[in-house]
């Protein structure tokens, strides 16, 4: 178990001090540019402050949207192929199972359509005149996961523009997400954020009033009504301005409301960013579109980030067969005119119409001249947002903390200084009580405070309260290893046997006890790691670490010093 | 040895007496009583607030009954005019509604909203779930790598005596109505594995001491292990008080509760792996001779 070549020992006694302190630095420099790029501690929520929010997608809702647009497909599929039936629905209680109501015998030739066309789908019963279908179980739990997954990149994609540091978005079980927003404290607003919901909308443009009749209207009312459009920022800076700024949706409905007389029937004023502009602050041009008829993102199959054959981003997107249908219509009815790709309000794009389009797939090409690592990421956003359009999942709040910053401060600061106050009892005591034994003790405890600090560095841990109580205790745990040591050496030495013996045998004779108490310890650990959830599983964390490194410390280190006393000793004498 | 050895085996049979009564006892607070649970298990909404001006609790009891809140308990810290309001579990709107409600009747005396936490009912009884099993599954582990270890003697005395400890601080608990949460269930399983760290090494010497004394008797080498390690234990003990006393006295907040908590568990842990655990592995050794 102990390396008995001295020059190894010390290698490796040195390699790790350094390593630990190459890592641990960074965390007792705050604002050096020298540890600039490194990795510091992860304080948790509970002593930095910030958000930190449990949501359940709402799974069951998402596959009953898809069991509904399954049963239309099917209708739709055995029309084409001329198949008939009585009916095609839910199982009453189970929104898993499909059930189609036969009608002439044509049970084989649905089965084989079924085959053809739907092999997602199995036969879980099969009657003479009706089917039972359903989902594979690996694709609906699958879909599940697909569900979660789509819901947590729109949430960070909201998140990222909300512009955190440093977010923790991670889905919790099958369907719960976890989001932790160190640093936040406006806890509102980082929810409104998170439940909102990109809506797409194809609307044609109505295109008898000129884009520059509309930009007169839109400054006449803002000037005459003293109002703006403001960022988040602005807005708040500017509370008390003779210009009352406003968020683009308060935004937009104050400009229609005020419109109201000017603007023909059922059409809707709305804006999109030019492209040399920044923002839509910055810039934004005005659009017209009819409300009576659109085309929601609900019609979409699937939407992703491809290019153009001049390799600009676009996204890709697919309808079902309704949309499709719809597409086509308002294409053929809109030849040689505008349609708006709306999202949440804001127009995208409005391509000019050439012909009617009657195909499942559709793109929005974004063709701004600005940045290709910008157009991509708005390309990523966008087909997120019509993916999240596409899968409606409602977001269910379960569970949220709240930390403002002053508490966390404040108990991080009297953490620390009780974690002082009683580290600084201990090593007094242990050189009261031990003498030079206590120095070895003490240069063990403090190395093993250092290995900590290093390991929860690298580990990238977050260290929370709890976390902080469990350094403190590992700290008195640790002093146990040294106390069972020096005890046993104490006993040899009372037996009457040489110093150098003792220590030899009280090492050997405390390990068993050490390994023993410390291993079960650390199978408890490993349990709250699995069962506890949050500040029990940072707790967990720490005193494992701490007792990984309280055993190379107190058995490893201690040992290699005192064995190097007793050779200058016997080089002495 | 001349040492003189202290007879910790005479005293067994009142001590074990004195612990099963405790642990009666324990269990029947628990039952008259209940837990005072926390939100983390109770589901629910706590609110800390703080005011730079002095303000009464008195007028955040009368705020918060025009808010239409029909249960709350406001519980104030001391002298900080630092509020803790414990309410049912307020659905998002509503919460926002409270704080911002909060903000505009107490802008005059510098209100800041320091923590909240809202804890869905069904996330408090699926976190209260988890924590029994974190227990179960622990004592398990325990169990089982005791039995390995050491013989399966042992094994009974170790999870016998750290159920004793875990009865008897939740029985305190219980009977102090102190809350109950996740840092609790922390502070409890750092108990069972100091209490267990305590034990284990009294269980070591005692194994050492059979294959060193072969001609002595049961009970003699477990009194002479339990006064061999006796300073050990002693020397610990001190020495996470004052941890634990650091932590009790300089810090606060969660860190208190969770000193708290460690303190009864240092006092009862290193008693019963004394009085408890070692007389049960004698007891259960004689059992199986017999």
């Amino acid at each position: 178990m102990f390396i008995e070549n001295k020059k190894v020992r010390w290698i490796i006694i040195f390699c790790s001090i350094a390593l630990a302190l190459y890592i641990a630095l960074p965390n007792f420099y705050p604002k050096s540019d020298f540890f600039s790029g490194k990795k510091k501690i992860n304080y948790g929520l509970d002593i930095q402050g910030g958000i930190y929010l449990v949501m359940k997608a709402n799974v069951e809702e998402a596959m009953h949207a898809r069991m509904q647009k399954k049963i239309s497909i099917l209708k739709s599929d055995f029309k084409d192929e001329e198949i008939k039936f009585k009916s095609i629905e839910f199982k009453k209680k189970s929104l898993s199972k499909i059930i189609i109501q036969l009608s002439d015998n044509n049970k084989d030739k649905v089965k084989k359509t079924l085959k053809k066309i739907h092999n997602d789908l199995q036969i879980l019963l099969e009657k003479p005149s009706s089917l039972e279908l359903s989902y594979y179980e690996a694709s609906l739990s699958i879909y599940k996961k697909q569900v979660v997954e789509q819901s947590i990149e729109v949430v960070r994609n909201r998140i990222d523009a909300f512009g955190v540091s440093e977010p923790q978005i991670t889905a919790q079980g099958s369907d719960r997400i976890l989001i932790q927003l160190p640093g936040v404290e406006n806890a509102d607003q980082a929810k409104e954020l998170i439940h909102r919901t990109a809506t797409l909308n194809f609307r044609p443009v109505y295109e008898e009033v000129t884009t520059d009749t509309l930009q007169k209207w839109v400054s006449k009312v803002e000037t005459k009504n003293k109002f703006s459009l403001g960022t988040e920022k602005s807005i708040r800076l500017a509370k008390n301005a003779k210009i009352h700024l406003l968020k683009y949706r308060q935004y937009i409905k104050q400009i229609n409301r005020n419109l109201a007389s000017k603007l023909p029937k059922n059409t809707k004023l709305i804006f999109q960013k030019p492209p040399n502009a920044k923002t839509l602050e910055a810039g934004r041009i005005p659009f017209l579109i009819k409300t009576d008829n659109d085309l929601s993102g609900a019609y979409l199959e699937t939407a992703r980030v491809g290019s153009n054959e001049y390799g600009k981003p676009q996204v890709n997107f697919r309808f079902n067969i309704q949309g499709q249908k719809r597409f086509a219509k308002m294409t053929a009815a809109n030849i040689q005119k505008r349609v708006a790709i709306v999202l949440d309000d804001i127009v995208q794009s409005a391509p000019v119409i050439q012909e009617e389009i009657n195909s499942p797939t559709a793109r929005i090409t974004l063709g701004s001249a600005g940045d290709i690592k910008e157009t991509l990421k708005e390309a990523n956003f966008l087909a997120t947002a019509l993916r999240a359009g596409a899968l409606p999942v409602q977001l269910e709040q379960l569970e949220e903390r709240t930390v403002g910053p002053s508490l966390g401060s404040d108990s991080i600061k009297k953490g620390k200084l009780a974690g002082m106050i009683g580290g600084l009892l201990i090593l007094l005591f242990i050189l009261g009580y031990y003498r030079g034994l206590g120095v070895v003790a003490n240069i063990a405890l403090t190395l093993n405070m250092l290995f900590i600090i290093a390991i929860l560095t690298s580990l990238q841990a977050t260290l929370t309260l709890p976390g902080v109580a469990g350094i403190i205790l590992t700290i008195g745990m640790a002093v146990d290893a040294n106390i069972i040591i020096f005890e046993r050496i104490k006993e040899e030495l009372a037996k009457g046997a040489g110093f150098r013996s003792s220590v030899r045998n009280g090492f050997s004779q405390a390990f068993a006890a050490i390994f023993d108490a410390n291993i079960t310890t650390a199978a408890v650990c490993v349990v709250l790691m699995y069962f506890g959830s949050g500040p029990v599983r940072g707790f967990a964390v720490t005193l494992i670490s701490g007792i990984i490194t309280s055993l190379f410390t107190s058995v490893f280190i201690s040992r290699s010093i005192l064995e190097m006393k007793i050779l200058n000793q016997s080089k002495r004498t | 040895m001349i040492k003189k050895q202290i007879n910790f085996l005479k005293l067994t049979p009142l001590f074990l007496s004195i612990s099963s009564l405790l642990v009666i006892f324990s269990f029947f607070i628990i039952a008259k009583n209940g837990f005072n649970y926390g939100v983390d298990f109770a589901g629910g909404t706590e609110i800390q607030v703080q005011f730079n001006q002095p303000v009464t609790d008195a007028s955040i009891r009368q705020f918060l009954s025009t808010q239409k809140i029909k249960n709350f308990n406001v519980q104030s810290f001391d002298e900080k005019n630092e509020f803790l309001i414990r309410l049912d579990a307020l659905s998002d709107l509503k919460l926002k509604k409270l704080t911002s409600n909060f903000k505009s009747t107490f802008s005059s005396k510098g209100f800041v909203m320091r923590r909240v936490d809202s804890v869905g009912p069904q996330i408090g009884s699926e976190l209260k779930k988890k924590g029994l099993l974190a227990l179960f599954y622990s004592l398990l582990i325990i169990l089982i790598y005791v039995g390995l270890r050491f013989d399966y003697e042992y094994a009974p005395g170790a999870v016998i005596c750290l159920f004793h400890d875990v009865v008897i601080t939740l029985g305190i608990f219980s009977l102090l109505q102190r809350e109950v949460n996740l840092q609790t269930l922390a502070a409890v399983l750092t108990i069972i594995g100091y209490s267990l760290n305590d034990t284990i090494v009294t269980f070591d010497r005692i194994r050492e001491n059979i294959a060193l004394y072969r001609d002595k008797t049961f009970s003699w080498i477990i009194n002479s292990s339990l006064n061999d390690v006796l300073s050990r234990t002693i020397l610990t003990s001190l020495t996470t008080s004052m941890a634990v006393f650091a932590m009790y006295f300089w810090a606060d907040g969660v860190i208190r509760d969770f000193a708290f908590t460690l303190g009864i568990g240092v006092i009862v842990g290193t008693y019963s792996s004394i009085y408890i655990a070692s007389p049960l592995v004698q007891f259960i050794t004689k059992f199986k001779k017999t």
